[in-house]
């Protein structure tokens, strides 16, 4: 089942890390016609086409599954609700910010108050027009002290009980703190989607290319072309049936048997098989990050010296290759990596494993034990610790992997352990900062608080020159590439699989499978 | 006096002092079974208290600061005391309600019925079907005793039951559906609230599954039961006053070899109830099992209760009906002991 396969991987990994991870395929894989990635084709059904339905068979839900997007959580939380509503900034497929709903967002000089204009002529899917009151009632909903949505920690800045209604389209949007990144901060896909004054999670409805025809948590939601859309010409197909599945093996096989169209979240050792059995790979080179986090705060991590040890062990592309297959993007210890601000100007960290045992030596930490927590938490996680585990053995640490159950890492000790993983999606450099590397930040979970950093911050945050901001963040991610907390290995790809009837796919950046499951550009041949 | 009169009383024992073993045990072992029940609901609880995490932390995972934890946790009523909080469920249920999922919020009962549908399907489908090969096989085989069609029958079974059901599950796919023919679909997903039996072809591999699964054991049992009744004085008794071969198979020798074998269909049925968590998985079939790993992972007490009693409850049910079953067929068992 699902275990053998990671399990497999697991052992072939305690053995020898000469064993890659394309190979050691499990059971299914084993019976491909052959281990050859062919190149990766983005389309190859023609013309766009009306109608049809669209089956996805998608891992990552459960039957905590909602259509309520204050509190969407898991990758197929976000495929209904990317579908459903839309936010007022959106994300290019290249992670750009562009306008939505949104016509113009305009900040004043200081950035203490944005101005919103949103278009006219859309409707929800009860027919309601969409105005000002309803972006109003959204981010006082979100932002409830009492009640507070998963996008809140983000846009805390915002101070929704002052938020005017300058005319039916144009809203003023206050802040108690400057807030240069507003408009980046609403772009990150299924956060900050806007829903209609007295919105009705039983009956949910959205301005999105889709409504919701049913839905059963952790079953399955089918959902029918909104005939009123206001972008022209889109959506193609006249229905999108979300499926949830247990595991990889049930998925492939449902994408190979021809039960489902698009299937997300592959592992690369199935590639060679989806594509031998005559299926198509989307591959997207995501920005989400599976960063390593030390606190810096206390014990052993809290010795600059040691953190940096830690750093110098990585073998980034090893790592990669054995948890990714080799797709994906090395990482420098930064996240935000198609974030304008992101520094690629500093040198590339390598494996330097005699820096490493010198640092060691200098902090008097020679034969270093310390414990890793980790979890299945995210695609590759657990595998990627085993794999830290022996890379650092070279420099005398020994990194015992305490592999925990999902509950027991959200559970009452998340954001405290000494040394463990987590995920991430795609984030703006400055809006990732406010929610985990300030002492205010929700998710601090390496416990880091700079004070250099921390000014540098309050000035970038209140700079709506990009150049400026650009040079400041420069020199944050500088005291994070000198002394963080983070381990950043890389950035993992998004492995989707699709049947070749299916047109318009495009990869996307965010880190959310299928260009972060956007079905209005998909058509069926 | 009267007391001897009454024990020297010639003639049959007044009906209600007369031993009914079938109704006495059913009786006893429904109280049992209700007791057992109970037992059951606090272990399972116990057992959820004593899992890291809680539905809380399941259902935000990492957007779970402490101030969402804490304010998701009263919401579900989970920093509440764990005695009150399984008192507050079993009025609940003894007043017929089993709760709210804490995943999402929908009524267990809504949620688990559907389900219960489908997992029957899959089991009673399965456990008839299966039992039928098992017997049939095994009769045949021990009439003829040591000819080829016996020895590769034996060896088969011996083979098969040493595969697990995620083997035999995905040997299954790779041939008749993912990878070699296309002739079934490789997972059986229907429509939320159509029944199973709309969709056969969904049901195939499943099932298929399943009865591959028991059907060795049925038939070495039956095999070897059946084998004890043919060299048995009555077969041959049988046999040498020139009765033709088929009633002496079926109408002589089966019914007294059925006896144990039906232990073992018994057995099989329990099986089932459990197998299907590992094949309803694979195949993504929704039903029960599936549930109770989606519930385990959500850490969602109502549902897992909800399941793990359905599950418990068929097993006594299944255990009480082969007695009943075993007593009605071996008429000297129904004697009291004396």
């Amino acid at each position: 089942m699902t275990l053998s396969r990671r399990d497999f991987l697991k052992t072939g990994l305690a053995g020898s890390l000469a064993i890659g991870a394309v190979g050691a395929g499990g059971l299914l894989s084993g019976c491909g016609t052959g281990d050859t990635i062919k190149a990766f084709t983005t389309s190859t059904a023609g013309k766009p086409r009306y109608g049809g339905t669209l089956r996805a068979g998608l891992t990552g839900g459960s039957t905590a599954d909602t259509l309520d997007p204050l509190s969407a959580v898991t990758n197929v939380d976000f495929s209904r609700i990317d579908n459903l509503y839309e936010p007022l900034v959106g994300l290019t497929p290249d992670a750009l910010p562009v306008y939505v709903l949104a016509e113009e967002l305009t900040p004043n000089k200081d950035a203490t108050e944005w101005t919103v204009r949103i278009k006219q002529g859309i409707t929800f899917h009860n027919g309601k027009d969409l105005t000002a009151d309803d972006v109003i009632y959204t981010f006082q909903t979100v932002l409830n002290p009492k009640a507070p949505g998963s996008a809140a920690a983000g846009l805390a800045s915002i101070d929704a009980k002052r938020m005017t209604k300058l005319d039916a389209y144009t809203v003023r949007i206050p802040c108690s703190t400057p807030f240069a990144t507003l408009g980046e901060s609403l772009a990150i896909p299924g956060y900050s989607d806007i829903i209609p004054v007295g919105y009705n999670p039983a009956a949910p409805v959205g301005t999105g290319p889709f409504r919701l025809k049913s839905f059963s948590p952790g079953t399955q939601s089918t959902f029918v072309r909104y005939g009123g859309y206001w972008q022209t010409g889109v959506p193609y197909l006249d229905e999108v049936v979300i499926t949830d599945y247990a595991d990889q093996t049930s998925q492939v096989n449902a994408l190979l048997a021809g039960q489902v169209d698009v299937v997300n979240l592959l592992s690369a050792d199935v590639i060679s098989e989806v594509q031998g059995e005559g299926k198509n790979i989307l591959l997207s080179d995501g920005g989400g990050w599976n960063p390593f986090t030390m606190r810096v705060d206390s014990g052993t991590f809290g010795d600059v010296r040691i953190r940096q040890a830690m750093r110098l062990v990585v073998d980034r592309q090893q790592m990669l290759d054995l948890v990714f297959g080799g797709f994906g993007t090395i990482g420098n210890d930064l996240f935000g990596i198609w974030a304008p601000e992101y520094d690629h100007s500093l040198p590339q960290r390598q494996q330097d494993i005699d820096q490493a045992k010198s640092l060691l030596r200098a902090a008097g930490a020679e034969g270093l034990h310390v414990q890793l927590i980790t979890s299945e938490i995210g695609q590759g996680v657990t595998l990627a610790a085993q794999v830290l585990a022996q890379q650092a053995s070279l420099a005398g640490i020994t990194v015992s992997v305490d592999d925990v159950t999902v509950n027991d890492f959200y559970g009452t000790n998340y954001l405290k352990w000494q040394f463990a993983q987590d995920y991430w999606f795609y984030n703006f450099y400055l809006p990732q900062v406010s929610l985990a590397t300030l002492p205010t930040a929700p998710f601090n979970e390496t416990h880091w608080d700079n004070a250099r950093y921390n000014s540098l911050y309050a000035q970038a945050i209140a700079t709506t020159d990009t150049s400026l901001r650009t040079e400041i963040a420069h020199e944050m991610q500088q005291i994070e590439y000198d002394e963080g907390g983070y381990i950043i290995p890389f950035f993992p790809p998004v492995i989707d699989g699709f049947g070749t009837n299916v047109g318009g796919l495009v990869p996307g950046k965010s880190g959310l499978s299928l260009n972060a499951y956007d079905f209005k550009g998909v058509w069926l041949s | 006096m009267t007391a001897t009169e009454a024990t020297e009383r010639v003639g049959p024992p007044s009906r209600a002092a007369r031993p009914h073993p079938i109704r006495d045990t059913v009786i006893r072992r429904s109280l049992i079974g209700i007791l057992t029940l109970v037992l059951v609901s606090i272990l399972v609880f116990a057992a959820t208290q004593v899992l890291p995490g809680n539905a809380a932390s399941a259902v935000l995972l990492n957007t779970a600061t402490p101030a969402r934890l804490h304010a998701l946790e009263a919401q579900l009523g989970l920093n509440r005391p764990a005695p009150a909080q399984y008192w507050a469920w079993l009025t609940g249920v003894l007043h017929g309600n089993f709760g709210k999922s804490l995943a999402n919020g929908q009524p267990v009962g809504t949620l688990v019925g559907g389900r219960i549908v489908n997992s029957l399907v899959l089991v009673v489908l399965a456990g008839v079907i299966g039992t039928l090969i098992g017997v049939g096989l095994g009769v045949l085989a021990a009439a003829r005793r040591d000819s080829v069609f016996d020895h590769v029958l034996s060896v088969t079974a011996l083979a098969v039951t040493a595969l697990p059901e995620f083997v035999v599950a995905v040997v299954l796919v790779i041939f008749f559906a993912a990878v070699v023919f296309h002739w079934f679909p490789a997972v059986s997903v229907f429509v939320p609230g159509t029944a199973p039996w709309s969709n056969p072809r969904e049901l195939v591999l499943p099932v298929a599954t399943l009865i591959i699964v028991i059907v060795p054991y049925v038939f070495r049992m039956m095999r070897a039961s059946m084998i004890d009744a043919l060299e048995s004085d009555y077969v041959q008794m049988a046999q040498l006053k020139g009765v033709p071969r088929w009633r002496v198979l079926f109408l002589h020798a089966l019914p007294n070899a059925i006896a144990p074998t039906i232990q073992v269909i018994g057995l099989s049925f329990l099986y089932l109830a459990g197998g299907v968590v590992v094949v309803e998985y694979i195949f993504n079939y929704p039903g029960l099992g599936q549930a109770l790993v989606n519930a385990v992972s959500d850490r969602d007490i109502p549902q897992i209760q909800a399941i793990v009693l359905v599950l418990a409850a068929f097993y006594i049910f299944v255990n009480i009906l082969t007695d009943v079953i075993s007593l009605a067929v071996s008429p000297r068992r129904r004697l009291p002991r004396s």
